[in-house]
């Protein structure tokens, strides 16, 4: 028996785990998972008592069962740690429960992450293990080599996430305070955007701007809670100050690196001066960030950080002579800190002094101190010929999303394009698909079985609408002419806001005659009179926007009948004659499609704008929408809602047209993408918008009502009849 | 008749531009005028001063949505006798000349609004349909209205035929410096305190339609300069008066949240 065991299952706990070994033995597992368990169960024992490291025999076996051998021996050295890390029974038993639950999910992966266990509670905690392993399991849908390199973290998206799970505070959650911040301080309001994943290296990761466009780090690695809300803003005040006070790029010219790195640090603290000058508050928000010490080591980079700080930090003293020459230098110009050119003269002189001290400067490895900083990179204008030298591109590319693989970030590629021929070359990607989808947003997506709203989950792509055969238009017209001049009489009908007169008010602005003569009556008779004798007229006015949402999924190809005719032709044609309903009533309308490709594609087609007037422009570009790919409702769903949600109406409502259930090629569990359909549903009512279904062709009553709720879809059956009822029933419905 | 509504000591206002000159010509017409401007930087307070100035009682009427033509013009009312009429609160500014100041109108439905229609022309009368009366408004009566344009422009918005009887005089937040000294002098504080109160709401009013609707007021700045005055320091000065009441958004609240400390 091993070492300890008397101690650690003392009394009664000896028999459970003596039989808890011999159930192990039995099994078949081979020797050396009964004797790893003998001995970890004990480490485990002492730690948070005996009882949970008896349970651990059983997740054990179901581990063995599901991943095998190795996996086992990974588990009993993955217990103890999370042991100690946990520190309680229940946490402990909540992972074992995890652990199990994880190994059924994805056997392979297993091995990966236990043998990462360490690190991984070094940096999370039950809760967001769970979140970080289920991201991982919903991110690579079915594809086994996808999850093992995820849990591997071999793809990027791993870190992110981790990043995302253990640190709270990210760009994404402060992106829109942020954004309003920098509008506030300078008036400014740049494209701000995420930097895209991928570039976890953790070198200088810096915010960078361009013209019209920020791109921010979603993280500062090693910067939490609320520093790093400070750090951001820090950054945008910071990139503000240069858009508000900067005059245009500098031309690079003949300079050197190390004069490019000086020039931009008085430019950085020119930038900051200006700013400080009217809102004195910034420099607590800046100074806290400078961090230099005038002591160490007398490096390029150190340098620069001491005179950073002694630009911006009066009581900051640096004995050393170049720095002190920079500060006398900036501020004898005190009077023309308004003219950019001081920088690049003052820059170039403490340049070359640097250049006599025959000081080393590694332009590949420098990074801007202090972090609050951004890349520099557009304070230069860089040459337009040169292919990598064009970091504008580069950095347009990455804003893009086209994350090139093997390619230093660009920001520590600031080095003289003229010493530096070998950069690796950087070369927009051209969009893998040929329609060429824009990412506009991203949403959250609901998972059921977690319980969570994973953040930032969904990329949704504008893909600009194709025009269809432009004789679709009079087609139409003609082919529903009749239906088209009935629907126009009902709207005409409808349209005429009837005043409504209301009797016996305490109010109005008329006297209801026959209450006078009933009071009057009252009165005579010596009886107390109702006093509400006036009567009001009210109108009832039409107070609503309406976004049309289109279903144009593959299953939208499929004919309807025998006569060639597809759904989403029906479908098309039943819009078509709804929106002249609409353009009747001066309802504002938007009509958009949407199809997906996995989370990262939902294909999202605006084809009306709701200022836009209906017209032949939109029927032929609704003549244009061509089925294909599947249905993820939900994310949709929120696009609509978001765009919906800036009309300023009383009622707002999504009337969405299908021909099926949400599904997607990345969501083998059907559950999952009704469940956030739902969810997304509620979310908007919570919002006052209403979304109302109109299901076509096959129908699955039990998931409709579940998503949309049963007073909220209508079934019609026989598609071809769609556009005949689709304009009743939206006048019935928003009578 | 309306001594009530005479206004006895001098409303401060201090002039922008040479709007009280304009004001005193189109009174001396008898043109009826529209002030236009966001909420809170001086219209109430200008058409004050200028009642003063021109020793003419002001009759105020807000204007809100579920305000009639009634509640313009009068009523009748019941008593023991039968029924008897009631002036409105423009009827009597109509009869006994006062300058009839109509607050924020687009509030009014439209339907409404086109009562003040034949008082606004060369007639100057005021029908009273329902009594069967035709009111020859008084020669010192002159109609005033305000209007935000930016305030829910799609859904409200005044008649194109309401809109063309009017001059219009646009109010905008005065130059800082300008503000800076209204608010120094309104609420007492020194004009350091002011010119950082009204940088702040320089800043606030840059996300105007960026998050917020309209950005900090005049009005709310000398509420904060009274705050800092009774002793509240700036940071929950500018929390109470400004940021709280103008945005419910927690977003919006920790940005202003933060430009008040950038600029403080």
């Amino acid at each position: 028996m091993p070492g300890g065991a008397a101690e650690a299952f003392s009394g009664e706990w000896m028999a459970p785990w003596l039989r808890a070994r011999r159930k192990l033995e039995g099994a078949g597992y081979g020797e050396a998972v009964c004797q790893s368990y003998a001995r970890t169960s004990i480490v485990v024992a002492f730690e948070i008592g005996p009882e949970p490291a008896i349970d651990m025999a059983d997740t054990l076996s179901a581990i063995t069962i599901k991943s095998g051998r190795k996996a086992a021996a990974h588990f009993c050295e993955a217990a103890p740690v999370a042991a100690r890390k946990l520190g309680s029974a229940p946490r402990f038993r909540t992972w074992l429960s995890l652990m199990q639950r994880f190994a059924a999910l994805a056997p392979e992966s297993i091995v990966p992450v236990l043998s990462r266990m360490t690190a991984l509670m070094e940096e999370l905690n039950v809760t967001q293990l769970e979140a970080w392993l289920l991201a991982g399991v919903r991110l690579s849908g079915v594809d086994v080599e996808k999850r093992l390199a995820f849990f591997a973290f071999e793809t990027p998206e791993a870190a992110r996430l981790l990043d995302r799970e253990s640190k709270g505070i990210g760009f994404f959650e402060m992106d829109r305070r942020l954004r309003a911040y920098l509008c506030a301080l300078f008036g400014v309001h740049p494209v701000i955007r995420e930097a895209p994943p991928g570039r976890h290296d953790g070198s200088g990761r810096r915010s960078s701007f361009g013209e019209g466009f920020v791109q921010m780090p979603g993280h500062y690695r090693g910067v939490r809670g609320p520093e790093a809300e400070m750090l951001f803003r820090a950054a945008l005040a910071h990139i503000g100050a240069h858009m508000r006070f900067g005059q245009g790029r500098f031309v690079l010219g003949q300079l050197k690196p190390l004069q490019v790195a000086v020039v931009s640090l008085i430019e950085d603290a020119r930038g900051e001066h200006l700013a400080m000058a009217e809102m004195p508050g910034l420099r607590r928000l800046w100074t806290a960030f400078h961090v230099a010490e005038a002591s160490g080591a007398l490096t390029a980079e150190s340098r620069f950080a001491r005179l950073s700080r002694a630009l911006i930090d009066p009581e900051f003293k640096d004995i050393d002579g170049w720095v002190r020459k920079g500060r006398d230098l900036f501020f004898a110009a005190r009077d023309k800190w308004d003219d950019p050119q001081i920088s690049r003269s003052i820059g170039n002189l403490l340049g070359n002094d640097l250049g006599q001290l025959r000081i080393q400067f590694n332009a590949k490895t420098y990074a801007v101190q202090p972090l609050y900083r951004d890349d520099n990179l557009g304070l230069w204008a860089f040459p337009e010929d040169g292919a990598p030298e064009d970091r504008s591109e580069i950095l347009l590319d990455a804003a893009r999303m086209t994350p090139n693989e093997g390619t230093r970030p660009p920001d520590t590629t600031r080095n003289d394009p003229e010493t530096d021929q070998n950069t690796e070359r950087v070369r927009p990607r051209a969009p893998d698909n040929p329609e060429g989808g824009v990412m506009v947003a991203r949403h959250v997506e609901y998972d059921y079985e977690a319980r969570v709203e994973r953040p930032d989950w969904v990329t949704i792509q504008a893909v600009p609408p194709r025009a269809g055969p432009s004789g679709y238009a009079s087609e139409v017209a003609q082919r529903y002419q009749q239906l088209i001049a009935r629907i126009t009489a009902l709207v005409n009908a409808a349209r005429v806001g009837r005043p409504e007169r209301i009797r016996k008010q305490q109010d109005g602005e008329t006297l209801d005659l026959d209450a006078c003569i009933e009071a009057v009556r009252d009165m005579r008779s010596g009886i107390m009179p109702d006093l509400r004798v006036y009567q009001a007229r009210r109108r009832q006015h039409r107070d609503l926007s309406v976004s049309v949402l289109l279903d144009t999924s593959a299953s939208t190809g499929d004919p309807v009948g025998d006569v060639g005719v597809a759904i989403i032709d029906v479908l098309r044609d039943a819009t078509v004659v709804l929106a002249h309903a609409m353009a009747e009533l001066r309802d504002p309308f938007s009509i958009a499609t949407f199809h997906s490709n996995g989370r990262d594609e939902v294909r999202y087609t605006q084809i009306k704008q709701f200022d836009e007037p209906m017209g032949r422009g939109v029927t032929t570009v609704l003549a244009g929408v061509r089925p294909g790919l599947s249905t993820r409702l939900g994310a949709a769903l929120r696009e609509t809602g978001a765009r919906l949600a800036q009309q300023p109406t009383h009622r707002r409502l999504i009337l969405l047209i299908s021909d099926g259930e949400p599904s997607d090629i990345d969501c083998p569990d059907p559950r999952y993408l009704i469940e956030d359909a739902r969810r997304a549903v509620q979310g908007l009512a919570s919002q006052g918008i209403n979304v109302f279904c109109v299901q076509v062709g096959q129908r699955n009553r039990e998931t409709e009502e579940r998503v949309f709720g049963r007073r909220n879809i209508v079934h019609i059956a026989s598609i071809a009849e769609l556009p005949e009822k689709l304009s009743i029933l939206y006048l019935r419905l928003t009578a | 008749m309306l001594d009530g509504y005479m206004i006895e000591a001098e409303p401060y206002y201090r002039p922008t531009g040479n709007e009280v000159d304009l004001f005193s010509a189109a009174y001396q017409a008898r043109l009826p005028v529209m002030l236009k401007g966001p909420t809170g930087c001086g219209k109430t307070r200008f058409i004050e001063h200028m009642a003063w100035r021109l020793k003419r009682p002001l009759v105020t009427i807000s204007c809100h949505e579920d305000m009639t033509a009634s509640d313009l013009v009068g009523r009748f009312l019941l008593d023991p006798s039968g029924t008897v009429w009631a002036d409105g609160p423009l009827t009597l500014a109509v009869r006994h000349g006062a300058i009839c100041y109509l607050d924020e109108i687009v509030e009014a439905r439209q339907d409404t609004t086109v009562v003040i229609h034949a008082l606004t022309d060369d007639r100057r009368i005021l029908p009273l349909e329902k009594k069967g009366e035709l009111v020859q408004a008084h020669p010192d009566f002159q109609l005033v209205i305000s209007y935000n344009p930016g305030y829910q422009s799609v859904l409200k918005d005044l008649k194109e035929s309401t809109k063309q009887r009017f001059c219009a005089l646009d109010f905008g937040y005065p130059d800082p410096s300008v503000e800076t000294e209204i608010v120094a002098s309104e609420a007492g504080i020194d004009s350091a305190t002011a010119h950082t109160l009204v940088e702040i709401a320089r800043r606030s009013r840059n996300l105007r339609g960026q998050g917020l609707n309209e950005g900090a007021s005049t009005r709310m700045l000398i509420s904060a300069g009274l705050l800092i005055k009774a002793g509240v320091p700036l940071g929950e000065a500018c929390t109470v008066a400004l940021i709280v009441p103008i945005t419910d958004d927690p977003d919006m609240r920790d940005a202003l949240g933060n430009v008040v400390a950038a600029c403080g």
